[in-house]
């Protein structure tokens, strides 16, 4: 306990230094900003704002890009309520309840409760992944290479089981994430692969880069085909303190909300982006009146709202105790810390506690921070979506190349992020999620790695996977959840026929 | 609709049997000693078999699978469509292109005035300033303050 109450001391002084308070407010701010502007995601600002991070001290980096993360979900709901159109992939059934509430004239409580919502969910998120870090990292020794091995299958497979659309394709995209994460010289004997004689490739593909020109390049390419046209609601927004009985309908609603949230996004493979629409289900589920869902009702603002925050803490839990990202975003900030000779995973707890607890402590101070960003500042952000997307994407673009130049000062890193443009643009006109690819493409070093140590170590035998608990439970899971889907089909198929036939 | 999705499915077919040619030529070595070709080897192997599941699986039956709406980037009728992200794609690789010759400033407003151009033809006072305020604060923030490194060009600006 005394060394719990130590810890908190280190994290509560690094969290309330002059400068990391100002680091954490850029990032919740920049956070709610990307969160608000649709077209722009988390992953794409934060692999923006990764090469000005060189500047500064690790704690300081993690601090703001966490920021930008929890962040982005405030936002979001902003966008989902007043437009109609969501500002994140997390916030698209606020648009559901949210937009319509907004159209009765009840914005402001919908905005309101969704940033209460999101703040006692990413407090009490927060509150869990402080808990229960620790023991989860010592835990986290008992990994070894066939453990880890066994882990980060499981976890691509739970990746592409939660993948929308097709499940073929997002294995496709994991096994293609794999191989470019080859790309390079190969640590063990130091031959040169696949770089087709570019001496620039020898150092392997930049996450940078890619994810720039898979998140960013891409997708601003699709949304200028689109032309997302922007109505805002224009009623004057009024009212944002939810009153007595919106709190009593809500409560339950932010409650469940964050405790389904926070535990999906420990899971790999877009929690964050999960928990919302099962929040929803559950809520509609659970009501006395479902059938009003969708024309308007508080707690289809507050329990999807409340899970995705929720979410984000948990996606922090594989990340900080076992260093195995679980979305895109995770992985950039595990690049972000291995960019400063950080290694995430069971050590840094006891390494890094000033990194680990202040990153902790510094999430409670983004909450309120964002509280009120959200709340007594919403005219701002409502100002900031009246600019037309036009003007927006030559900006985005152009930060784009800017932060994919700025890494090593080089060009060719900028060629890379053009490319993977490119390949974004076509993965999303062909129904490819480029998520799983950049999640592969992070942990494909670590998945070769352990492989390899792990069969140096058993002398070429795959017992090794199967005859230890850990390892052979992942990969029983992982099994399970490869034929799922087929059984699932199966299963619906007939169920089907029995219908048209009875 | 789908056929250029399906077709384009064999491209993870070639892709894969590319990885496992140049695995072979790198060595795989073997289970005991796993080569610098071994999991780059496995990698292809995988991707070839499901590119090839990907082609030649039928229409989904899956409902979640139909959310996804392959949509035909070839046909003539979306040349219109396709015509932005592509001038912003050809606009963006003249960039890349000349920010080393001529250096940041001047090629990110060159940039950045196509790009405002491309989207108000007719205007051209609004994209001018706009581009060269753009890059001066840009200037500002990313050299001055954040120390940046960016190429200064023949003009050395």
């Amino acid at each position: 306990m005394t060394g719990f109450l130590e810890n908190l001391s280190i994290g509560y002084q690094v969290a309330f230094s002059a400068t990391n308070l100002l680091y954490c407010f850029i990032g919740v701010f920049i956070g709610t900003l990307i969160g608000v502007l649709p077209g722009i995601g988390p992953a794409g600002a934060i692999s923006l704002l990764l090469p000005i991070t060189f500047g500064i001290s690790p704690v300081s980096a993690i601090i703001m890009l966490a920021g930008i993360y929890y962040g982005a979900q405030y936002g979001g709901s902003t966008t989902s309520i007043l437009v109609n159109i969501p500002g994140e992939s997390t916030t698209v059934v606020t648009c559901l309840d949210g937009y319509q509430m907004a159209r009765k004239g009840r914005a402001g409580p919908a905005l309101g409760m969704a940033a209460f919502g999101s703040f006692i969910a990413g407090t009490i998120g927060t509150l869990i992944l402080m808990f229960v870090s620790r023991p989860l990292s010592e835990f986290g020794l008992k990994f070894g290479p066939p453990e880890y091995f066994s882990l980060i299958i499981l976890a691509l497979t739970l990746l592409t089981y939660f993948a929308r659309g097709s499940k073929i394709k997002a294995i496709v995209m994991a096994i293609l994430g794999i191989a470019l994460s080859q790309i390079g010289i190969d640590i063990v004997t130091g031959r040169v692969r696949f770089t087709f004689g570019i001496p620039n490739l020898e150092d392997g593909i930049g996450l940078v880069p890619l994810v720039m020109g898979l998140f960013g390049v891409g997708e601003i390419l699709t949304n200028l085909e689109e032309s997302v046209s922007m109505e805002i609601f224009k009623a004057k927004i009024k009212g944002l303190l939810p009153n007595f009985k919106d709190w009593v309908a809500s409560i339950g609603a932010i409650f469940r909300g964050t405790f389904l949230g926070f535990f999906l996004g420990i899971l790999p493979g877009g929690g964050a982006i999960i928990s919302p629409f099962i929040s929803y289900a559950l809520e509609k589920k659970l009501s006395k009146y479902p059938e009003n869902f969708g024309k308007g009702v508080i707690e289809g603002v507050a329990g999807p709202e409340s899970a995705n925050n929720a979410a984000t803490s948990g996606a922090f839990i594989p990340l900080l105790t076992l260093g195995l990202p679980s979305n895109a975003v995770t992985a950039l900030l595990l690049g972000a810390l291995m960019i400063h000779g950080l290694q995430p995973g069971p050590f840094l707890i006891k390494q890094h506690p000033d990194i680990f607890w202040g990153t902790i402590m510094s999430m409670y101070i983004g909450n309120i921070l964002l509280l009120i960003l959200n709340l007594p500042l919403i005219g701002l952000w409502v100002k900031l979506l009246k600019v037309p997307y036009k003007i927006l994407f030559p900006f985005l673009l152009f930060f784009c190349v800017i932060g994919s130049y700025s890494i090593n000062n080089s060009t060719f890193d900028v060629l890379l992020m053009f490319f993977f443009g490119i390949i974004g643009y076509l993965f999303r006109k062909f129904g490819y999620e480029p998520a799983p690819l950049v999640l592969a493409f992070v942990l494909g070093d670590m998945l070769e790695n352990s492989l390899r140590q792990s069969l140096l170590l058993s002398l070429g035998s795959l017992s090794i996977f199967f005859t230890r608990p850990i390892s052979v439970s992942c990969l029983i899971i992982a099994v399970l959840l490869f034929f799922l889907p087929i059984f699932l089909r199966k299963g619906w198929q007939t169920k089907t026929k029995l219908i048209s036939h009875p | 609709m789908k056929k250029y999705g399906r077709l384009g499915s064999l491209i993870w077919v070639v892709l894969g049997v590319g990885l496992c040619i140049g695995s072979i030529r790198l060595k795989l070595g073997g289970i005991h000693n796993p080569g610098p070709g071994f999991l780059p080897f496995l990698t292809g192997m995988l991707l070839g078999i499901f590119g090839l599941i990907l082609a030649f699986s039928g229409s989904s039956k899956d409902p979640r699978e139909d959310e996804v709406e392959i949509k035909d980037t070839l046909s003539m009728k979306n040349l219109k469509k396709n015509l932005k992200p592509l001038s912003t794609l050809l606009i963006l690789f003249a960039y890349i292109l000349l920010i080393e010759p001529l250096g940041f400033l001047l090629a990110s407003f060159l940039f950045l005035f196509s790009l405002f151009k491309l989207s108000e033809p007719r205007k051209w006072l609004k994209p001018l300033v706009i581009s060269l305020c753009a890059v001066i604060l840009s200037y500002l923030i990313f050299y001055v303050w954040l120390r940046c490194q960016f190429p200064r060009g023949i003009f050395g600006i």
